[in-house]
């Protein structure tokens, strides 16, 4: 064994560990904690798949600035443990997760039927040793991305700018849920 | 015939179904918890899912146009998750409390 499939073994116990704390923790916190390390380790993840603006930028927006804002809202809550953590009822729960295991058995189904009938993308190196030198550098990911998707950019600045102001409008707002007295 | 190198040789495949598991498991949460933060942090689960697909197949064919969409969606799931939380904050404001079951009597 490798030390790039330990890696990989190991990123991938600690994304699925961290996202069954995210679903199985009463406390909020803890829940957020278990995100913490999901987000993490796909930053892992992506330095192993060698994109490694992504894992930067990964690390500071998410483990960073959207995780800031769960733990902040979560500390001006000030929630105990819930009383009613996961949803009522043992039959709509188990349709639920009944649900999800046929989602979840499609997917890998697919997966294994591609891997089955097209071997190519699951053989080691075949497509890979041709270009992935060149995705690893960030020089073609600015050229992608300010040649081809620059109009996209550029909205996502305005989408940016709307959220904004809309997400201060309605954290102000007097109206609809807030308390009139 | 099964392949016993299927724990030492690491191939797409391997990225794709990590992928899909943290996609389910995302599901569930969505699906399954009541306190609406932890809905939040569920979606933001299966949209990391979704990245961890779109770094693959940029990884295995070569290509940097996945990296791009890989931006788009860190975009929207941080503005989602910026509004989301306002709605939280509002709707903690008038209830005290951050439980979905009180979004059937949001009349205002």
């Amino acid at each position: 064994m490798t030390a790039d499939t330990f890696l990989f073994w190991f990123l991938a116990f600690a994304i699925i560990a961290g996202a069954l704390g995210v679903v199985l923790m009463t406390n909020p916190i803890h829940s957020a904690l278990g995100l913490v390390l999901t987000m993490v380790s796909v930053a892992a993840i992506f330095v192993t798949l060698q994109a490694y603006f992504l894992a930067g930028v990964q690390l500071i927006v998410y483990a960073g600035a959207v995780m800031v804002l769960f733990v902040m809202v979560l500390m001006l809550f000030d929630l105990k443990n819930e009383i009613q953590a996961f949803s009522r009822g043992r039959i709509r729960g188990a349709l639920k997760i009944g649900s999800v295991g046929i989602l979840s058995g499609l997917i890998v189904g697919a997966f294994a039927k591609a891997l089955i009938a097209n071997q190519a993308l699951g053989a080691k190196g075949s497509l890979a040793s041709t270009a992935s030198t060149a995705v690893g550098a960030i020089k073609p990911l600015a050229e992608n991305l300010f040649f081809n998707h620059v109009f996209s950019f550029e909205l996502l600045g305005v989408l940016l700018l709307v959220i904004a102001v809309g997400t201060v409008a309605l954290s102000r707002s007097k109206g609809g849920t807030h308390d009139r007295n | 015939m099964i392949e016993t190198n299927i724990f030492t040789e690491i191939t797409a495949n391997h990225y794709l179904i990590l992928s899909a598991v943290l996609f389910s498991i995302g599901m569930a949460g969505v699906l399954v918890r009541r306190n609406i933060i932890v809905l939040f942090m569920s979606i933001e689960l299966m949209l990391n899912a979704v990245n961890i697909s779109f770094v693959t197949f940029s990884h295995y064919f070569g290509k940097v146009d996945g990296q791009v969409m890989v931006f788009f969606v860190m975009t929207i799931a941080a503005a989602e998750a910026a509004v989301g939380l306002a709605l939280a904050v509002a709707i903690f404001k008038r209830f005290k409390e951050v439980n979905i079951r009180f979004f059937e009597h949001l009349k205002g």
